[in-house]
């Protein structure tokens, strides 16, 4: 924060007594903005300020944990608006939109879809993580049934339920399993609290707009419950994102702390059964401060792409994304197709294999754990090395497995090609091209 | 962090080409000073009229239009010690391309500058002074206290108000440098931004070794956080060394031909 | 207690370059805040969107985007039809036949072509090469000498031939100059300046920062457009205030998810609709990253981004 140093001296008695040590308060304060004092040192201080004061020095945004056992989620705790300026924490996450006006062949159809999206991406595990339950306002006893099917599913939960005493009666069945009571707005709060409250579950909070959210959130705190997200969908796309991004950069950047938990943006209401446009929206909002992004469904079309960027927007800036190291067939390749290595980037991983499957030739496509790093960096690192190349043949059994002696290396580390051979003995090692595009025409015009 | 500051210090009426062509309203020299200033980098021009007690309104709204309408609105600092000038200035004053600055107010009797750019909505340099040169830092910060109350009281946002430490000249003063530079950290430090004129320290210096006093100078002052100054951007030196600083510190995205922009 | 908005409004704002003439002229850029926050201040121009036709034809592509351009022979047949869709704002076409490790097609065929679409339509151009250095240098200023008058944009001049397309497409022939820099930002910066130092007005350049598919190293482009813009509007950075055209079908429909038949990857469903959702959800991480221009091919996704962009806007 730019003004640490001046919002601890606004606080301050301004007399320079010099009682704590230091020649004026504006000293004082400005050693304390830099830990380098306590507050305490000022003897003038009232507790309640102390008080203030701690709570502006911890993050601005909570992290707000939701959903039990493998369905545990946690969201928010985020500290930057840009991933380039730090790191984001916590990833967003979407939700699949049930309602009980539904007949149970689509609830059943959906569920389906939902388990049927379910895979692995560069070690992590890709589905869809909620299921969102909306209350249509036609008993009690229907959402019941709807939240119990919906257990079975084993997904976290969103109960969209206004009313408090369906509320109750829905999370009587599923309180164990955490679900966000997504339900609190300016005029059933007070009932709402007390039923997330007594049921322990994270209350999700609506408003007309932001500024009675915040008035509804500031008395949701005052009522001593700061386990809130808040679901900023407006009445129109436009608003939404305002919504996002203001709640978002409020919190981050002006230190507005009521407004610093997670949000929930709730596409079905924006663009009901347009699924391109969900998948646009989306991806907007993976960008752009959505914690959780309700959707009508999640086909397979929609989550390659879209986890593919939340993966990457996602990952850590100082850590590159890795693959696992091992042997990896394509173009149905056997033991007879020749091998090509590169390193475990999963940026180069992705590119080469890309341009290996284009090629159409079968290739047993050899990924050598090089710490995440680019060819030439891993290189440059001794992290690709003869040696390294030569261990990872002997643990991952290569010449044991593959009978083809073929063992194409990147263009870029051609000075390799002789150690590799004296390392190697009986492979017969061919310097690949410098670059991915040119994989198809190397590999079309060469024979292994 | 925003890109360090600089303000051309040129068109002074303490030279006597540019006191002529006030007295005259005759613009050449004036606007050859501003072009050789904005094109070796500056990012505001100082326009010190002089004390201007008889023509100082018409003579600053002359001086401001002039520069603005043949250098696309180039924000300008005004300078001098007419408040009335002053005024008169910021009434034709285009802020396109920044705030004007009022150059300047201290804790003695000027102290109204405050409330003068405060009420104007413009920014203000504020001298860390009383009368004459602080005794120490302690010093310092009770005059910056007193400055920045004064200016929350009127509503100013702290960043509205440019803090002067005070360089010294090291010809006289050598012994203090290292305090004006721990000024600049504490006043960094509180969040607060900074200037000063930076040519003051290697005053009475030969002319071959200003420019490598002044480089060293801006550049350790830059590191303890100094946000702008007002220098003579025509010394080449001294401005390569600000841009080199500005890359350093991130204050500017590098390019191959950063010194060439 | 009202919750008040503090605007977060620049003193700098990106340029406004304008792309063709006539009635279908448009701008791009002018904003002074971050993509669609029209909270902070209205945006001046939207975001425009470009149909990307190959001069290869279109014997590769997915069902929807063959029969859109059913009975269409040539590439100014193409291009009239393109001009057609609902959402599209200008033509990009792309001489990917010229490579010379492909089909070669000669400079003068590339410029039959040119002047052959530029007579069939009136919409802004734009003309993207086929990644050889050498060759598109000489295509761009061909075509930029042969459509004087057009105000077309030729996408791109990079570190190896700015000399060469800046001169002619921008100097000698007044065209609008794309520098190319795949995602490294300070080389953005460098290009920038290199080219306005030849004399191109920076009102006539865009960048192209490069693209990725999303889920393929989109975080390096969101980290380079995030940075170009921060740059650009909050420290004032005059030379990276142009505005970003951003191809993304290029991209898109290169990857495995909109590549794979149906057969070998049966549980990920129709091959199109992954593909169209792979260039939807590239193409608006793009303009929420801060691209003022896409240019995308399937007439689906050129639909609903134009739709996306009428909604945030």
């Amino acid at each position: 924060m730019a003004l640490k140093g001046l919002d601890i001296f606004k606080l301050t008695p301004k007399t320079n007594c010099k009682e704590c040590g230091n020649p004026t308060c504006m000293a004082f304060a400005m050693k304390v903005a830099q830990g380098a004092i306590p507050l305490e040192k000022c003897p003038h201080m009232g507790a309640d300020v102390i008080a203030k004061l701690s709570e502006a020095t911890a993050p601005p945004m909570k992290v707000i944990e939701v959903g039990a056992g493998n369905n545990a989620h946690k969201l928010g705790g985020e500290t930057v608006l840009f991933r380039h300026e730090k790191t984001l924490v916590n990833k967003n996450l979407f939700a699949t939109k049930l309602c009980s006006c539904m007949d149970d062949a689509k609830i059943d159809e959906l569920l389906a879809g939902v388990k049927h999206v379910d895979y692995e991406r560069i070690g992590e595990r890709m589905y869809c993580e909620f299921l969102s339950l909306d209350y249509a306002d036609n008993g009690v006893d229907k959402y019941v049934a709807l939240v119990k099917k919906a257990m079975e599913a084993d997904r976290a939960l969103i109960l969209n339920v206004e009313c408090p005493e369906c509320a109750k009666a829905a999370l009587e069945v599923c309180k164990d399993a955490k679900p966000i009571l997504n339900g609190a707005n300016a005029s059933n709060y007070e009932e709402m609290n007390k039923v997330a409250t007594e049921a322990g579950v994270v209350l999700g909070v609506k408003g007309a707009n932001l500024s009675e959210l915040f008035d509804t959130v500031t008395a949701l705190e005052a009522a001593g419950n700061k386990n809130l997200i808040l679901d900023v969908t407006g009445a129109t796309i436009k608003e939404t994102f305002a919504n996002a991004v203001q709640v978002r950069r409020s919190c981050l950047k002006e230190n507005n702390r009521t407004f610093g938990y997670p949000s929930i943006v709730n596409l079905t209401k924006l663009c009901a059964g347009d699924e391109r446009m969900q998948s646009a929206l989306a991806s907007v909002f993976t960008l752009k401060y959505g914690s959780i992004i309700v959707m009508d469904s999640m086909s397979y079309a929609q989550a390659l792409p879209l986890y593919g960027l939340r993966q990457n927007i996602f990952t850590d800036p100082q850590k590159p994304m890795k693959v696992a190291p091992g042997i990896y067939p394509m173009n149905g390749a056997d033991e007879n197709a020749p091998c090509m290595i590169t390193v475990d980037f999963a940026l180069t991983y992705f590119v080469v294999s890309g341009e290996v499957e284009r090629s159409q030739k079968p290739i047993n496509f050899l990924i050598t754990d090089a710490g995440g790093y680019s060819v030439l960096t891993a290189w440059a690192a001794g992290k690709l090395s003869a040696s390294s190349i030569a261990k990872f043949f002997e643990e991952q059994d290569i010449a044991g497995k593959i009978k083809n002696r073929t063992l194409i290396i990147p263009g870029k580390v051609a000075v390799l090609k002789g150690e590799i051979e004296d390392k190697l003995p009986g492979w017969n090692i061919v310097v690949g091209t410098n670059e991915a595009i040119q994989i198809p025409k190397f590999l079309k015009d060469a024979n292994f | 962090m925003a890109k360090f500051i600089t303000i051309g210090e040129r068109i002074h009426c303490i030279s006597p080409v540019i006191r002529e062509a006030m007295n005259t309203q005759n613009p050449e020299p004036i606007l050859k000073r501003a072009k050789e200033q904005i094109d070796a980098g500056a990012t505001y021009l100082d326009v010190n009229i002089g004390p201007a007690e008889s023509n100082g309104v018409e003579l600053m709204q002359w001086a401001v239009k002039l520069l603005q309408e043949n250098f696309d609105n180039v924000p300008l600092a005004l300078d001098t010690a007419n408040r009335k000038a002053i005024e008169a200035g910021i009434q034709v004053y285009n802020r396109a391309k920044g705030k004007p600055i009022v150059n300047s107010a201290d804790a003695g009797d000027r102290i109204e500058n405050i409330d003068l750019a405060a009420a104007n909505d413009a920014i203000v340099i504020a001298l860390c002074s009383k009368a004459g040169v602080p005794a120490d830092n302690d010093e310092r910060m009770a005059y910056c206290q007193e400055l920045l109350e004064r200016g929350m009281e009127h509503g100013m946002e702290p960043t509205d108000m440019l803090f002067d430490p005070l360089f010294l000249v090291i010809k006289g003063m050598q012994d203090k440098q290292m305090d004006v530079l721990e000024a600049i950290k504490m006043l960094t430090d509180m969040g607060l931004r900074t200037t000063g004129g930076l040519s003051n320290v290697s005053n009475g210096m030969p002319k071959h070794i200003r420019p490598i006093m002044d480089s060293a100078m801006v550049a350790m002052a830059m590191m303890n956080g100094l946000s702008s100054a007002i220098v003579n951007p025509c010394d080449l030196r001294l401005m390569e060394t600000i841009k080199s600083f500005d890359i350093i510190k991130d204050n500017d995205l590098y390019a191959d031909s950063y010194l060439e922009i | 207690m009202p919750f008040t908005n503090k605007p977060q409004v620049f003193n700098a704002k990106i340029n406004t370059v304008e792309l063709g003439v006539g009635d279908k002229k448009i701008a791009i850029g002018g904003e002074n805040v971050l993509p669609f926050y029209t909270f902070d201040a209205p945006i001046e121009n939207l975001p425009k969107i470009g149909v990307e036709i190959s001069d290869a034809g279109v014997e590769n592509e997915v069902e929807g985007i063959k029969a859109f351009y059913e009975g269409c022979n040539t590439v100014a047949e193409r291009a009239k039809k393109a001009a057609t869709m609902p959402g599209a704002d200008f033509l990009a076409i792309r001489f990917e036949s010229a490579d010379p490790n492909g089909e070669n097609t000669s400079v003068e065929d590339c410029v039959k072509v040119a002047k052959e679409v530029a007579e069939a339509t009136d919409m802004p151009l734009v003309f993207m090469g086929c990644k050889n250095v050498e060759k598109d240098a000489q295509i761009f200023t061909a075509v930029a000498d042969a459509l004087q008058g057009k105000n077309i944009l030729v996408l791109s001049a990079r570190e190896e031939d700015y000399k060469t397309v800046a001169a002619s497409a921008g100097l000698a022939y007044g065209q609008k100059v794309g520098a190319e820099s795949a995602v490294d930002i300070n080389l953005a910066k460098q290009l920038n300046v290199l080219i306005t130092q030849l004399g191109v007005a920076s009102a006539n350049v865009v960048m192209n920062l490069g693209s990725a598919a999303a889920g393929y190293g989109y975080e390096y482009v969101a980290s380079t457009m995030d940075r170009v813009k921060a740059a650009a509007l909050s420290q004032n950075d005059a030379m990276l205030q142009m505005p970003v055209v951003t191809p993304v079908s290029t991209e898109t429909w290169s990857v495995k998810e909109s590549m794979a038949s149906e057969e070998d990857m049966p549980e990920w469903g129709s091959r199109e609709t992954r593909g169209v959702d792979m260039e939807v959800v590239t193409a608006a991480a793009c303009l929420a990253s801060g691209s003022n221009a896409v240019i995308l091919r399937h007439p689906q996704s050129v639909e609903t981004i134009s739709k996306l962009i009428k909604e945030l806007a």
